[in-house]
């Protein structure tokens, strides 16, 4: 068996007093889309940044690429590709600038790059709009030229935060195919979304994050009639908040059962 | 080599975006007028000796505001459209990072010098002096500043990774840039008085700035990530796991 993309083993994550993450087990195998659901909150985009090496974790252990990443250097960063939540594009370049800039700096640490023009192509974005500032782009666009920009490195592993958001019926079509194509050149994909039959239609897995925690899961069997039904369950089987003594927290801090501040 | 390359990028991409609305220039150098213009209503009348005294703490001044301007807008532009989390998760150099915002700020400070020293001596005649030696001016300039931005880009940076922080910048640097100011005031109160020492003072700050770029340096990675090291383990990751094997018991959910 390969080693995984990707791997968290006991991974916590607090911010001062507020508990993000707990004790979160995670591995991402080569050739597989997982998706990871949660409530507004749950620990997703901070999951997402220790994978991506922008946070430390607190505790745990993190393993990209087959070796324990205390740190994840240039060549495990070179090797993953990350679209956040925002666009994260300058605003004041145009689309063909902000690809060509991020591509330049791939080319000066000796990496390949796909041609940016053609991954656009793929995702719809016409080309008589590359040329114009991403500021006067829809959020939609924008986001197309963020996609473009991680698939243009051709990443072992792809970190997707709500890919879909501001997308149109016909770009999430496409963005769905492009990432079928990414699963079968074999690069292990973790997306996050709101949208479970968007989810069920494109990933190996899905699983929960509920308050920090990981620990349930659907995992398509072939069936996918029975996948979206478990993953429906999954969602709706999320455990509901209890009664909040707001005391609890400061009076059992290492109470793990204890219901954490809101993430 | 990969450090210098992807730093020119950058720095590049920023010189790009300045050249397209002038925003940090324009905003740089109007304060920079108006500092003046306040400086010649409110001191243009002392005594030609007090002229001497006053130049050197104006002019550093001057730097100290306008620096502290331009690093908030030079990582404002990154906080606003969250780019700099984008190229730490790209395979940059950080350090490239450092040097690009860093060579900005410089650029624009040493702008915003080519008008301050000009008008000092304008509105003082004992700033003279600079005319006199230009070369001396010039250094004393650059080597102050560069130490200015090799303190405020690292902290700069590092609060621009939080939401709401910029008023935190200007609390944490005008404490931490206090010794490079002095230093740039004694050194320029020297060269106004042609102190036969000027040299040993503009050696001392140059190795002044090659100490502070150092620091910043090795502090930059940890300041805008954070550091990695032995961290407590939690539960499952005290427990033994083989390679390959999944963490936890993932079980699916009965069919409705």
């Amino acid at each position: 068996m390969s080693e995984p993309a990707a791997a968290l083993h006991g991974v916590a994550q607090r911010f001062g007093r507020k508990v993000v993450l707990r004790d979160v087990d995670l591995e991402l195998a080569p050739g597989t889309i997982v998706g990871l659901i949660g409530a507004n909150g749950a620990g997703k985009t901070t999951l997402f940044a220790i994978l991506a090496g922008l946070l430390q974790p607190d505790a745990g252990e993190r393993r990209l690429f087959g070796r324990a990443a205390d740190e994840v250097d240039a060549d495990a960063r070179a090797r993953l590709a990350y679209v956040a939540h925002q666009t994260q594009l300058y605003g004041g370049l145009s689309a063909r600038e902000n690809l060509a800039l991020f591509a330049d700096l791939r080319r000066a640490a000796g990496l390949t790059t796909r041609p940016a023009d053609e991954v656009l192509l793929q995702l719809g974005l016409p080309a008589e709009a590359l040329a114009r500032p991403v500021s006067t782009f829809s959020r939609g666009m924008a986001q197309r030229v963020a996609l473009a920009r991680a698939l243009a490195a051709s990443p072992e592993l792809l970190l997707l935060d709500e890919p879909f958001t501001a997308l149109d019926a016909g770009g999430r079509a496409q963005l769905a195919s492009v990432l079928e194509g990414e699963r079968r050149r074999g690069a292990a994909v973790l997306l996050s979304s709101h949208d479970l039959d968007a989810l069920v239609e494109l990933c190996d897995r899905i699983v929960l994050l509920e308050r920090g925690v990981l620990d349930r899961s659907a995992a398509h069997d072939g069936d996918r009639a029975a996948f979206r039904r478990r993953a429906a369950a999954l969602w709706q089987g999320r455990p509901q908040d209890p009664p909040r003594d707001p005391l609890h927290p400061l009076l059992h801090p290492q109470d793990p059962a204890a219901p954490g501040p809101a993430a | 080599m990969r450090l210098l390359r992807q730093a020119a990028l950058l720095l590049r991409s920023e010189l790009r975006q300045e050249l397209r609305d002038f925003e940090l220039v324009l905003t740089a150098g109007f304060f920079t007028v108006v500092l003046l213009a306040m400086f010649y209503l409110s001191f243009a009348s002392l005594q030609q000796r007090a002229h001497l005294g006053a130049i050197p703490g104006l002019m550093w001044l001057t730097i100290a505001f306008v620096g502290v301007l331009t690093l908030t807008r030079v990582f404002d532009r990154e906080r606003e459209a969250d780019t700099l989390r984008a190229l730490l998760a790209a395979p940059v150099d950080r350090l490239a990072i450092y040097v690009a915002k860093a060579a900005m700020t410089l650029a624009v400070l040493m702008i915003c010098c080519a008008v301050l020293v000009p008008g000092l001596w304008l509105i003082f005649p004992a700033g003279a002096a600079f005319a006199a030696a230009p070369g001396s001016t010039a250094l004393l300039a650059l080597l102050g500043c560069a130490g200015y931005v090799a303190i405020g880009t690292l902290f700069a940076a590092g609060l621009a990774t939080g939401a709401g922080k910029n008023t935190l910048l200007f609390v944490i640097l005008y404490p931490l840039t206090t010794p490079v100011l002095m230093y740039a005031l004694v050194t320029t109160r020297a060269l106004l008085d042609g102190d036969p020492a000027l040299p040993s003072y503009l050696g001392q700050m140059a190795a002044l700035d090659v100490i502070l770029f150092a620091a910043a340096c090795l502090l930059f990675e940890t300041v805008l990530v954070g550091a990695a090291g032995p961290r407590r383990s939690s539960s499952s990751a005290r427990r033994a796991r083989p390679s390959g094997q999944v963490p936890r018991d993932m079980s699916r959910e009965p069919a409705p």
